[in-house]
């Protein structure tokens, strides 16, 4: 399924730098202890590995920034929230408002209609989320839609995911520790379908 | 490649000769003695406590995690233990510890001889044990973090006291900071800051930290007291107060706080690695530059643990991110110096048979495993896809606690040992309390990143029963039992070999190749 923030190819980029530079690094502690051969470094070394790391620092700057801003431009177009609930004009197929509390999630569809720990959704929709909370600092994710999102109580936080294209439950549960109810806050997003295809995954 | 001050200001000779200091001290110098070795042993020791009842919580709820389902602890006192493993690891154990190592070196490294303002040490330590023992009877239950207005809704009538004991925790960690401060100062002043030894430089970086960070936390415990009280409400935003007042200043102290023993076990290595390897630092201005850089970026960084946030964005979030980025930087510098200091000469065969060596190099190799992920941590589009208050989190941080800071502090105690002893510890025993940690440690937080990646949530008491889940959990649970068993091993070893150990005289940790002082014993062979 496509990634909210559309990182699969990015997350994977990330970590592969992430495991290379790990590697050379314990590769490089290894040589050191056990390589028979020594090697003394000229100084100029470490300024051409300082390069290196600015290279790494303005690509992970510059690349993480461009994601970003993709994924928050629905979020921030003026009237989003009003536009959206017109879907047939606005930017997404589906606007549910999320109540999070001690310790359970509301959901409110268009029509108001509320739903207790359950979001239910067509397959591939794209939906936007209205996080709010009144009582303390609650989380919200998604794991099968790649979105976490905190935020604190009297805020707004939207967010939003393309939903599955399979039909079934996916877990949504808080991420922010909230009091002892915290590991029983979790809710499911029902993507609806016919009821012969697989269930999806938590 | 070295400079005419490299000998001087690296530090390769020895500066004490071994002594049993520890069996001549009293309860009386044990408790309230200013000299720099009894305050610094007695906060050693009391580390090693802390360690041990932080490490038993651990236990506990490690057990309880190993399956989905409620086991042994229900939700209540599983994040008491949990919230008290994270104070008491922290605060009691890792920070202390570290720090004591220093005061303990510092005099003979520095030249000072003696720990300039010692009786604001014993100030300090005394001030940390009254805030362990007002955080017990507390028994918060709302994590380390303490994040409002939940925080103020929990916890029993005797809450106020944890708040308390966060006052105490900020004045104790004042005054280390300033003892810090006014030694490295004073050595700068004394030796020329062209020759301040590096743990000279750890001090300062160190010094200020703790000095400018910890007012704010003393400021927190306050306001959370007075908001708890109903007397003020800074923080509680349902008498209208604001909870991002709470995050801006709780992690301007939170942030710096994860660089409070980061510094002095960098510190420690520095001083050791020469002395195991009988030749300087690869780069003397590499570690000094370092230093600075990593003193003013932990001061800027630290919106990046709750952003995105709606007044943390924009260009701040872009230049948070940037600067959290950059740390990579001077973290990696250090990394460098110490690899290009391994790699230029042949490693005695000393060095390789020390245990405190072996703790050097498994540092060495964990904050490579830790710091190495601080690059996917920094970027916002990563941290709101799976960073976030996942596992992701925690491994980093134990990658960097456990396997830098603290196999560094075992390093340094190892290290110290027949200094305050006049013993040497049990080399079998040694080496059997590395191994058990290594393994554990990497078991642990290889898992602890897996089950990051696969969304697993931090402060739960129960899971689903999903095997992404489950089956690292209990590996997980496993890796933590090597690590405890690791610590009776070493508790054993330095109880026993303080009596029945080998009696050491002259350099300890002498190099190969080189005349062993008055007939020394070094490391037994294996």
């Amino acid at each position: 399924m496509e990634n909210a923030l559309g990182l699969a190819g990015y997350q994977s980029t990330m970590m592969i730098i992430v495991f290379v530079v790990l590697a050379l690094g314990i590769g490089a502690l290894f040589a050191a202890l056990f390589l028979p051969t020594r090697w003394r470094l000229p100084y100029s070394m470490e300024f051409l590995f300082v390069g290196l790391l600015v290279v790494m620092v303005w690509y992970g700057d510059k690349r993480s920034t461009e994601i970003f801003e993709a994924y928050q431009a629905p979020l921030e177009e003026e009237g989003v929230l009003e536009t959206g609930y017109n879907t047939a004009s606005g930017e997404f197929d589906r606007v549910i408002r999320v109540l999070a509390f001690q310790w359970g999630f509301a959901f409110i569809d268009e029509e108001d209609t509320i739903s207790r720990n359950a979001a239910v959704v067509e397959p591939g929709e794209k939906v936007l989320f209205s996080l709010f909370a009144n009582d303390v600092i609650h989380g919200f994710n998604i794991p099968a839609a790649g979105i976490t999102a905190e935020f604190e109580p009297g805020a707004e936080r939207n967010v939003w995911i393309r939903a599955p294209a399979k039909p079934g439950k996916y877990l949504i549960q808080c991420l922010n520790y909230c009091g002892v109810g915290h590991s029983q806050m979790k809710a499911w997003l029902v993507v609806q379908g016919d009821e012969d295809n697989e269930q999806g995954e938590a | 490649m070295a400079s005419a001050h490299d000998a001087e200001r690296m530090g390769i000779k020895p500066h004490w000769e071994p002594e049993d200091v520890i069996g001549k001290m009293t309860l009386s110098t044990l408790l309230f003695s200013n000299d720099y070795r009894h305050i610094a042993i007695k906060g050693m020791l009391t580390s090693v406590v802390m360690l041990g009842l932080g490490g038993l919580m651990a236990m506990l709820f490690r057990t309880e995690l190993a399956l989905p389902g409620i086991q042994i602890l229900d939700a209540r006192p599983y994040m008491s233990l949990m919230t008290l493993h994270g104070m008491f690891m922290v605060f009691g154990f890792i920070i202390p510890f570290v720090v004591s190592i220093m005061y303990y070196m510092m005099p003979k490294i520095l030249g000072t001889e003696q720990l300039l303002w010692a009786r604001g040490a014993q100030w300090s330590y005394w001030l940390l044990i009254a805030a362990a023992i007002l955080l017990v009877i507390s028994r918060p239950d709302f994590t380390w973090t303490f994040y409002p207005p939940m925080s103020l809704r929990v916890g029993g009538d005797l809450i106020w006291m944890g708040y308390i004991a966060v006052v105490l925790v900020a004045i104790s960690e004042f005054i280390a900071g300033a003892v810090l401060l006014k030694n490295g100062l004073a050595a700068g002043r004394r030796i020329g800051w062209k020759k301040l030894p590096l743990m000279g430089w750890g001090a300062i970086s160190e010094g200020i930290l703790l000095a400018a960070s910890t007012p704010i936390l003393a400021l927190v415990g306050i306001f959370m007291y007075t908001d708890w009280a109903q007397i003020t409400a800074v923080y509680d935003p349902g008498r209208g107060g604001d909870v991002m007042t709470f995050m801006f200043m709780f992690w301007f102290y939170g942030h710096p706080a994860v660089y409070l023993p980061l510094m002095p076990a960098v510190a420690i290595l520095y001083t050791l690695l020469p002395r195991f390897l009988g030749r300087p630092i690869w780069s003397y201005w590499s570690a000094v530059t370092a230093f600075a850089l990593l003193t003013m970026l932990a001061f800027i960084v630290y919106p990046h643990h709750f952003q995105p946030a709606e007044n943390v964005s924009g260009m701040l979030q872009r230049s948070v991110q940037i600067l959290t980025l950059a740390i990579f930087i001077p973290s990696t510098l250090h990394v460098f110096n110490w690899i290009a200091t391994l790699w230029s000469d042949p490693i005695p065969a000393s060095a390789r048979r020390a245990v405190p060596f072996k703790f050097i190099i498994a540092s060495i190799f964990f904050l490579m495993v830790g710091g190495v992920t601080a690059y996917v941590n920094a970027q916002i589009a990563v941290d709101s896809d799976y960073v976030h208050n996942t596992y992701f989190v925690p491994a980093h941080f134990h990658a960097m606690f456990v396997g830098f800071m603290a196999n560094m502090a075992m390093a340094g105690i190892y290290y110290l040992y027949p200094y305050f002893t006049g013993r040497m510890y049990n080399q079998a025993l040694g080496n059997a309390h590395f191994w058990l940690w290594q393994i554990g440690i990497f078991t642990k937080v290889t898992m602890m990143y897996y089950l990051g990646f696969n969304y697993f949530p931090r402060w739960v008491v129960d899971y689903l029963d999903l095997p992404q889940w489950s089956i690292p959990q209990l590996i997980l649970t496993g890796g933590a039992y090597l690590i405890g068993l690791g610590f009776i091993v070493f508790v054993i070893n330095i109880m026993l070999s303080a009596t029945r150990g080998a009696t050491v005289v002259g350099d300890p940790w002498a190099v190969d190749g080189e005349e062993a002082a008055d007939g020394a014993k070094p490391v037994p062979a294996e």
